[in-house]
């Protein structure tokens, strides 16, 4: 509760601010964390690795471009109903690649998620090629055009909001428990009656519709789509926000989008190649910090904060 | 016994084929409701093949088994469970980032009824179903003694209490049957005996339970019923006392000799002095105490073997020996030198060479080229990096020389020498894995288990080639399952029960010592079990 409501309070202050730099960059975050919850979700919580989300995430922002240019349907149906086939999407990628592990699995998923970015670009005439989708319709809510950054703000907080809620509860209920011990041990937890791969493929739609449905989100929001930015490399800066929240931690999953979304600020001047600082910062933290970039300056805090004579005694 | 008569699990004519090996062959027989059954077999005979078929990890090549009249064989492991069998395992497999209260609620997520969708809203079913786990974990944590701790990360515990965590986790899914996988193996007396406890309080809850267990005290304390397995088919049902008198299970423990001649050279004729000293050494895996302060020593040229049932801890003392492990205590000392500081690899270069349970061949590399990786832990040693790559016209011929000495000494090699040694049959595998030890030019031969898994002819040769080996001047230490014939083709032995030597002295004495072939069964009536393992049931 504490949480939720120092989260909220920040978003609040930020708007008092009104900062448009400031805003653009939460509404960043919040399309970057539904995806990266679902990553998490699957990734550190069942052990299935997937280097293909950025795949489900340009489905559910062209899906729901597309239906809504082509039909007129509003957005505020197209984007959640594209999330949920992108959702069913995802169980059926799930019933296929879930027959591998480890390598195999991640290499199935990352040649997924090539396969649709090679769609988006070579299917011209529907997605507009590398020239891109321009005219897509904006989000409007009662006669109020949603297209600046303030005003789709809580739009894109109140969804992130909900996802947090959604997979805290979870991981919370006894299913998270199941999906928690899945996770780490497979042939432990299918002796006790849970069936691996429909509990993987659940998992998998989930993650998937969170990832649809950011993903229409953006599309409405920006007003134009282009290929570009739903290849391998987003899905690699997912891992990346995941793996400093520290896998198995949904609020260090947020704070993990928020500090990768301020280093590619900063990282900027390096264009295309800010994925190789994204890689190495990889290659660091699974080596060094394996629970996350928070989890040693948690335990620093607590260590100074608590005032242990046997503790204080060992040196550092 | 309150075993009711009527079979709760039929197991009928099931056989499993792995390739050309058949791990199990018509293995027929019942469980009966509410019984204690042991299953039983040297390593080796088909107990974990007819465990993973029973739970749902291997489907037979023919047969069935039936759960209750229905075919539960050939289902996926979660499709069994959900029939009312549950299984541990050996190695406990508990979920250690969770809790110990967690880890037993898991085990009754699957028969609650719960579904995804209920986890995401969070109330209603989601909560009220984690309200009924919590009890259910607190009931079962506290009928293995394990709720004080129920908070703790399982992680925390020892190995010990981690198997009855399983066993806790297992009851969670209100199993009909329980098959449980070595719970006693690495526990001291007083975990064996709550162990014991346990078990029998399982029964009294009406559960019906298969035991697959090494330990005879154990088992003599809490079976109803034994299945002896041997070379993957069952050689005797009955009893404890029935089994105990049965003269092919005693056959099956104690291995056959065959045709092969008692080593006719006496303890200490052969001495030319100390090669291996081995004092006081312990070994622990994880608070489990595997090997207990042996001291044992080895002669130059001579062949001693250290013979155990399985578990007794001869593989890690080997290991040890080797520089695999590291001991807790004791001292290991080599041509007079200790080896304390030495890794693994140094040892090899010191003219050590381990020939692995289990072969450990390189599959995807010809014969010839596992036989020449045999000599580059020496070669490296003694001639640099540069060396191994670039080798002078001595080594070559040395390399040559040996190669010559492996293929006399196993023939068959030669004939395959370009074939990959993952085609090779066990047998010649076996030879394979003698001989890249032999590349080492080493002066002291270790070979863990040679006769492992095959077939009696096999062993033969392979235990006649000890004798020349020993008559060309090679120091061996054997160790063996098949105890009669490692004491008939070695000039001293020590027994090794439960991480301590029990006996030691000339080989042909250990044979003919009829107290020493019980002792190391575990079916021994020189001490009462009752007497040394007390327990007592509520």
């Amino acid at each position: 509760m504490v949480r939720y409501g120092s989260l909220i309070a920040i978003l609040v202050v930020s708007q008092l601010v009104g900062s448009n730099y400031v805003t653009n960059l939460l509404n960043i975050i919040g399309l970057f964390a539904l995806p990266a919850l679902g990553l998490a979700l699957l990734m550190g919580y069942a052990g299935q690795i997937s280097l293909g989300h950025a795949g489900f995430y340009g489905m559910g922002a062209f899906g729901s471009a597309l239906l809504a240019m082509h039909t007129g349907i509003s957005p505020w149906i197209t984007i959640p109903v594209v999330a949920m086939l992108v959702g069913i999407f995802a169980w059926g990628i799930g019933w296929l690649v879930f027959r591998l592990r480890g390598h195999h699995l991640a290499m199935a998923t990352l040649a997924f998620g090539i396969i649709v970015h090679v769609c988006l670009v070579e299917f011209r005439s529907l997605t507009g090629g590398p020239n891109g989708l321009p005219g897509i319709p904006v989000l409007s809510f009662f006669g109020t055009d949603l297209y600046s950054d303030a005003r789709i703000f809580p739009l894109i907080w109140i969804a992130c909001i909900l996802a947090l809620v959604a997979a805290e509860n979870l991981v919370r209920s006894p299913v998270g428990l199941f999906m928690r011990a899945l996770g780490e041990n497979e042939r432990a937890a299918a002796s006790l009656g849970i069936a691996p791969d429909s509990m993987k493929r659940s998992v998998m739609m989930l993650s998937g519709a969170f990832a649809g449905f950011a993903g229409g989100l953006y599309a409405h929001y920006i007003g134009y789509l282009s290929p570009g930015p739903f290849d391998v490399g987003m899905s690699i800066k997912l891992l990346v926000m995941v793996a400093i929240g520290g896998f198995t931690s949904i609020w260090g999953v947020l704070l993990g989008v928020a500090f990768v979304t301020l280093i590619s600020e900063v990282l900027k001047p390096l264009g295309a190649y800010d994925i190789l600082v994204f890689g190495a910062m990889l290659v660091f933290i699974i080596i060094y910090c394996p629970r996350g970039i928070l989890h040693p300056i948690v335990n620093l805090v607590g260590h100074f904060g608590r005032k242990q004579p046997a503790q204080a005694e060992k040196p550092l | 016994m309150t075993a009711g008569q009527d079979p709760i699990l039929e197991v009928d004519l099931v056989s499993v084929q792995f390739g050309g090996l058949r791990a199990l062959s018509d293995v027929s027989f019942d469980v009966r409701h509410g019984e204690i059954l042991a299953l039983i077999g040297p390593n080796g005979a088909g107990k974990t093949t007819l465990l993973n078929v029973a739970s749902g990890a291997l489907p037979p090549t023919s047969g069935a088994i039936r759960m209750e009249g229905k075919t539960v064989s050939g289902l996926k492991a979660d499709q069994v469970n959900r029939q009312g069998i549950v299984r541990t395992f050996q190695a406990a497999e508990i979920f250690g980032s969770l809790s110990l209260r967690q880890n037993v609620m898991v085990g009754g997520v699957a028969g609650s009824g719960v579904t995804f969708g209920d986890g995401l809203l969070g109330w209603g079913r989601a909560s009220r179903v984690e309200r009924q786990l919590h009890e259910k974990a607190e009931k079962y944590l506290a009928l293995v003694g394990l709720l004080e701790a129920a908070d703790r990360p399982a992680a925390s515990l020892p190995a010990g209490q981690q198997r009855l965590l399983g066993i806790a986790r297992a009851l969670a899914t209100d199993p009909k049957v329980m098959l449980l996988d070595e719970p006693g193996a690495g526990l001291n007396n007083t975990e064996k005996k709550h162990l014991v406890e346990v078990v029998r309080r399982l029964r009294e809850d009406g559960k019906t339970i298969v035991l697959v267990e090494h330990d005879m005290q154990v088992i003599k304390q809490l079976a109803d019923r034994i299945v002896v397995l041997e070379h993957g088919a069952v050689i005797g049902i009955g009893t404890p006392r029935e089994i105990q008198r049965n003269e092919a299970v005693v056959n099956a423990y104690l291995g056959s000799a065959g045709t092969i001649e008692r080593n006719p050279v006496k303890a200490g004729e052969t001495s030319y002095g100390q090669l291996l000293n081995l004092s006081g050494i312990s070994i622990h895996y994880n608070g489990v105490q595997a090997v207990n302060e042996v001291s044992l020593n080895v002669d130059k040229g001579e062949i001693v073997t250290i013979v155990g049932a399985n578990g007794a801890g001869k593989s890690s003392l080997l290991k040890a020996i080797a520089g695999v492990v590291t001991p807790a205590t004791g001292e290991i000392i080599l041509d007079g030198k200790s080896l304390a500081t030495k890794t693994a690899d140094e040892r090899v270069a010191l003219g050590m060479s381990l020939t692995p349970e289990g072969r450990e061949l390189f599959p995807s590399l010809s014969v010839h080229d596992n036989l020449i990786l045999g000599r580059y832990a020496r070669l490296k040693a003694h001639k640099g990096l540069w060396g191994m790559v670039h080798m002078g016209a001595d080594e070559k011929a040395a390399m040559a020389d040996r190669l010559q000495f492996c293929f006399d000494l196993f023939p068959i090699l030669a004939e395959r020498r370009n074939q990959l040694a993952a085609t090779l049959s066990g047998g010649q595998a076996q030879m394979l894995a003698i001989a890249r030890s032999l590349m080492n030019d080493p002066t002291l031969l270790m070979l863990d288990e040679p006769s492992l898994g095959l077939a009696p002819q096999i062993n033969e040769v392979i235990f006649k080639t000890m004798r020349d080996l020993q008559s060309e001047g090679l120091t061996i230490l054997l160790i063996e399952q098949n105890a009669r014939a490692a004491l008939q083709v070695a000039n001293r032995g020590y027994v090794l029960v439960n991480g301590s030597v029990v006996a030691s002295g000339n080989a042909a004495d250990l044979l003919a010592d009829d107290q020493i072939a019980s002792s190391y069964l575990g079916f021994g009536d020189q001490q009462d079990p009752e007497d040394s393992l007390m327990v007592n049931v509520q």
